[in-house]
């Protein structure tokens, strides 16, 4: 954007509320913050009305403050917990209906770019394991299939936790949830595996046991989006509420699973590495090889 | 011709100045030549009998330029969500789709209506499952009627043309803002070659202007900078409750305060023939069509038999039609479907219903013979419930 | 109906033409100065299967749609239409108007079964029976202008529609100035049958030429 928007008529200024002033006067448009600066800036997202200690919301928190472009970046939403967050996020973010977020999503990408053909407009989808494998999987996967230059983001808690944790297709086989009394009955679904296959050419893997690796992933999902396809992050974000632990215990858990399961895991395409290389945002592997050697 | 060359005008300047040729075409053909028009940004489409051919013609004005963007998504419900998400992007979308297709995209019509996104969609109606039919049939209409769209019902290619081009300019005024659906009863007129008479002049419509929305557009470029499209208010509360319900009512009166823009350009909600007559027909789309001929029919057996076209479902025309039925003796309805919603709606506007037949129905895909209604204009009881 | 419309019902079978034949005459007759409207069979089209299509021509304009369920004119591309019921419509000549007629492609006449002469007799039907497809072959080299021998036979017959105006509305429909949009089945058709000619003069040619002697041979039956 231009930062106009950001721009308060002054005689509009004393009615304006404190923290939209804050957000315009030392907010992250056009100034590359990151993850590492928060406390340091003030965030797009600093409130949410979800349970105390939500793993979404921790990860929520450091997927926003590390786009890289934030004056430029459109969200879209599903239905589901993390739909809660959006309304008091501050950038332009759709909610349209459970599971076609990947469809708004295509739309959206498509129109700015006929809008602003010489502008990076970052779209990114940011929903639950229902939306996104389950109840909008075939959108989900049409979309990486026909290359749109988006990022999808999943929030996994491994089951539906705004209605009641009912058993998704990313809770672990075997596992007792409601709609699944005796316990589930197929595999949790490889969303990773499908995402390579259809053609996403930047995939990782992670939890909120490591949040830095979080806002480092996202970044580099956005930029391997706008220059080359589609990329997917699939974040482990327990929900303590309906595992009944103590919301103290969950990034125990988190580093747990990812000890047991839920290991960091990244894959991207030899075009998507040489384009994080020259942009600095990672080091050349090779390189790295042969440090590690020496 | 070429799409680099075309002149933008005004809406009342393509539908009543610009210069036509008569040709003879398909129903399917007319929207081609409409859409050529439209100065559309981005289509979006997927196959269903009947609609497909024109979603196709749509495919050939994107190869010939006239189109800047077009894609065939994955089924209905995901084409109309990404429609929406083009929408909301602040560009001019268009698409199609019928029957079965409608009823996969449903719970994308009210969304539309209420995101406040000014999409024009053609619905060549088809037969609804079980058991298969991929026949005419307008079933989907009674569907569609609290969708919060605007529903306009042309009778023929000629009608089907000149309301596409003009339910941009209504879809799109600010005061509105909300989907409009064009339907024609699938077949009878996407796959009939009739004379239509398309602007040949090069012209395009004016482009859609986004900074014209009643709602933000998401582009990180309109304020406010915290926006949520749309208003979503999750919370159990009265403020909730108010915020949801004002919201709805507000797209309500968006579809009313279009009907003066409506009415300029399409001219009045009814079309009347023999006013006076004590037996009157009320139709829309093709039904109107074969009650012209059925009346033909009963002039020439000394029988005078009026007719009320309804060209506007929603907004419709509830004080007109109670106007031009009031010394009418018997109202006959023949609709395209089973249920008979048009019946329902002229029920809900006029006293005495007794003066009704509510038929006759076709549906499933066959036509009506207009000796049909003959038979109903002539008191034959099985023509009419 | 108004009596003033002419009402055609063309039966075949898929992939033989008759809907791009209805197509050819509604054009013709909006070339002679009339209105015309044509549609097809509405359902899902595929070769060999039963294929319909309608064509009304009249001076006053047409308001009746779909279907024709009273033709005065029945055109039949194939004996399986009658030989073995490869029909949407049972018996062939159902709603066929008083003294209509009926044209019918066979490489060879055949007899009606007792119950259908004799409601043809009630009816006063007029019965052609054309060599449409072995003409077709002989004189255009492919079974695939067998629609165009059909038109032949109905100008010959019925002199519905001029001759220059078919000339003319062939030229619409093949001469590739205007882009005429088949559905997708008929054009994979169009573009077998285009292949088969190096230019698109020539497929005209010869379709004038198979259209000049099916006329001339359906002129002489009546004659006769």
């Amino acid at each position: 954007m231009s930062l106009a928007i950001t721009k308060i008529n002054p005689a509009f200024t004393d009615v304006m509320p404190q923290e939209y002033l804050d957000l315009v006067a030392d907010g992250p448009f056009g100034t590359n913050k990151s993850a590492k600066d928060l406390g340091l800036f003030k965030e797009l997202i600093e409130d949410h009305p979800l349970c105390a200690g939500c793993n979404l919301a921790m990860a929520f928190r450091t997927l926003i403050s590390s786009l890289p472009a934030p004056e430029d970046t459109v969200i879209v939403g599903s239905t589901g917990c993390n739909s809660l967050v959006f309304p008091q996020l501050a950038i332009h973010n759709v909610h349209s209906l459970f599971g076609n977020q990947n469809a708004v999503a295509t739309g959206l990408k498509r129109g700015l770019k006929l809008r602003f053909p010489d502008k990076n407009k970052d779209v990114v989808v940011m929903a639950g394991d229902g939306a996104t494998a389950d109840i909008g999987f075939d959108m989900t996967l049409h979309s990486w299939i026909r290359g749109e230059k988006i990022t999808t983001v999943m929030f996994d808690n491994e089951l539906y936790a705004n209605t009641g944790g009912q058993e998704s297709g990313m809770t672990q086989f075997g596992t007792v949830r409601n709609m699944a009394p005796t316990g589930k009955k197929f595999q949790k679904i490889q969303v990773t595996e499908f995402a390579k296959l259809a053609g996403c050419v930047y995939v990782a893997k992670l939890s909120t046991a490591n949040t830095a690796k979080i806002g480092q992933c996202l970044r580099n999902a956005v930029l391997v989006a706008r220059e080359i396809g589609p990329t997917y992050i699939q974040i482990y974000t327990p929900c303590s509420t309906n595992l009944k632990i103590k919301p103290a215990d969950s990034v125990a858990l988190a580093k747990k699973r990812v000890k047991d399961d839920y290991a960091f895991e990244e894959y991207m395409t030899a075009e998507a590495e040489q384009l994080l290389v020259a942009s600095g945002a990672i080091k050349p592997k090779k390189q790295k090889d042969q440090a590690d050697k020496a | 011709m070429s799409a680099k060359n075309l002149k933008e005008v005004s809406t009342e300047y393509m539908l009543f100045k610009a210069e036509r040729e008569e040709q003879f075409m398909t129903g399917s053909e007319a929207v081609r030549e409409a859409i050529r028009r439209s100065n559309i940004d981005m289509s979006i489409v997927y196959p269903i009998t009947p609609q497909s051919e024109s979603s196709h013609l749509v495919g050939d004005l994107y190869a010939e330029g006239y189109v800047k963007e077009y894609l065939r998504g994955e089924n209905e419900f995901a084409v109309m969500s990404e429609v929406a998400g083009g929408a909301m992007a602040g560009i001019r979308m268009f698409t199609a789709t019928c029957g079965p297709g409608t009823l996969r995209a449903f719970e994308n019509f009210p969304m539309w209506s209420g995101a406040r996104l000014p999409i024009v969609i053609a619905f060549m109606t088809r037969a609804i499952n079980a058991p298969l039919s991929i026949q005419p049939d307008n079933i989907e209409m009674s569907m569609l009627l609290d969708t919060g769209m605007i529903m306009l019902h042309a009778e023929n290619a000629q009608e089907f043309y000149d309301m596409l081009l003009m339910s941009f300019s209504v879809a799109e005024r600010t005061s509105v803002h909300i989907p409009v659906g064009v339907f024609v009863d699938g077949f009878f007129v996407t796959h009939t070659r009739q004379k239509v008479k398309v602007v040949i002049e090069d012209v395009k419509l004016q482009g859609y202007d986004p900074a014209m929305s009643p709602t933000p557009t998401i582009d990180m470029e309109t304020p406010p900078f915290r926006y949520m499209k749309d208003p979503f208010v999750m919370k159990s509360n009265y403020v909730s409750y108010a915020a949801h319900a004002s919201w709805q009512q507000e797209c309500m009166a968006s579809i009313e305060r279009a009907r003066p823009y409506i009415k300029a350009l399409m001219g009045d909600f009814i079309e009347r023939e023999n006013p006076g007559a004590p037996i009157q027909i009320v139709a829309s789309g093709t039904a109107v069509s074969q009650s012209r001929a059925a009346i033909k029919m009963a002039e020439s057996e000394g029988i005078e038999v009026g007719l009320v076209k309804i060209k506007s479902i929603r907004p419709f025309p509830a004080e007109e039609v109670k106007k031009a039925l009031a010394t009418a003796q018997k109202i006959i309805v023949p609709e395209f479907n089973r249920v008979g919603w048009l019946a329902r709606e002229v029920a809900s506007v006029i006293p005495n219903n007794d003066r009704m037949v509510k038929g006759p129905r076709v549906f499933g895909g066959m036509t009506m013979p207009p000796d049909v209604i003959v038979k109903a204009i002539k008191g034959d009881t099985r023509c009419g419930v | 109906m108004s009596k003033k419309t002419l009402s055609i019902r063309m039966s075949g079978l898929g992939g033989q033409g008759a809907v791009t034949a209805a197509h050819i005459i509604g054009s013709a007759a909006v070339i002679d100065g009339k209105n015309a409207t044509v549609n097809p069979f509405f359902g899902a089209e595929k070769r060999l299967a039963p294929a319909e299509s309608y064509v009304r021509i009249s001076d006053e304009v047409i308001y009746d749609t779909g279907e024709i369920l009273y033709p005065d004119i029945i055109m039949v591309f194939h004996p399986d239409v009658i030989l073995s019921g490869k029909s949407y419509t049972m018996p062939f000549f159902a709603g066929l108007q008083q003294n209509g007629t009926i044209i019918v492609n066979s490489d060879f006449p055949f007899a009606f079964t007792e119950d259908e002469q004799a409601e043809l007799d009630a009816l006063n039907a007029k019965v052609y029976f054309l060599q449409a497809t072995l003409l077709a072959r002989e004189i255009g080299g492919t079974d695939l202008a067998t629609n165009i021998a059909m038109i032949g036979a109905l100008v010959g017959v019925t002199k519905v529609v001029s001759m220059d105006a078919v000339e003319e509305a062939l030229k619409e429909r093949f001469g590739g100035a205007a882009k005429f949009v088949a559905s997708a089945t008929t054009a994979v058709l169009d573009d077998a049958i285009k292949a088969k000619y190096a230019k698109a003069e020539k497929l005209i040619e010869a379709n004038m030429k198979v259209l000049t002697a099916v006329s001339a041979q359906a002129e002489s039956l009546v004659a006769a």
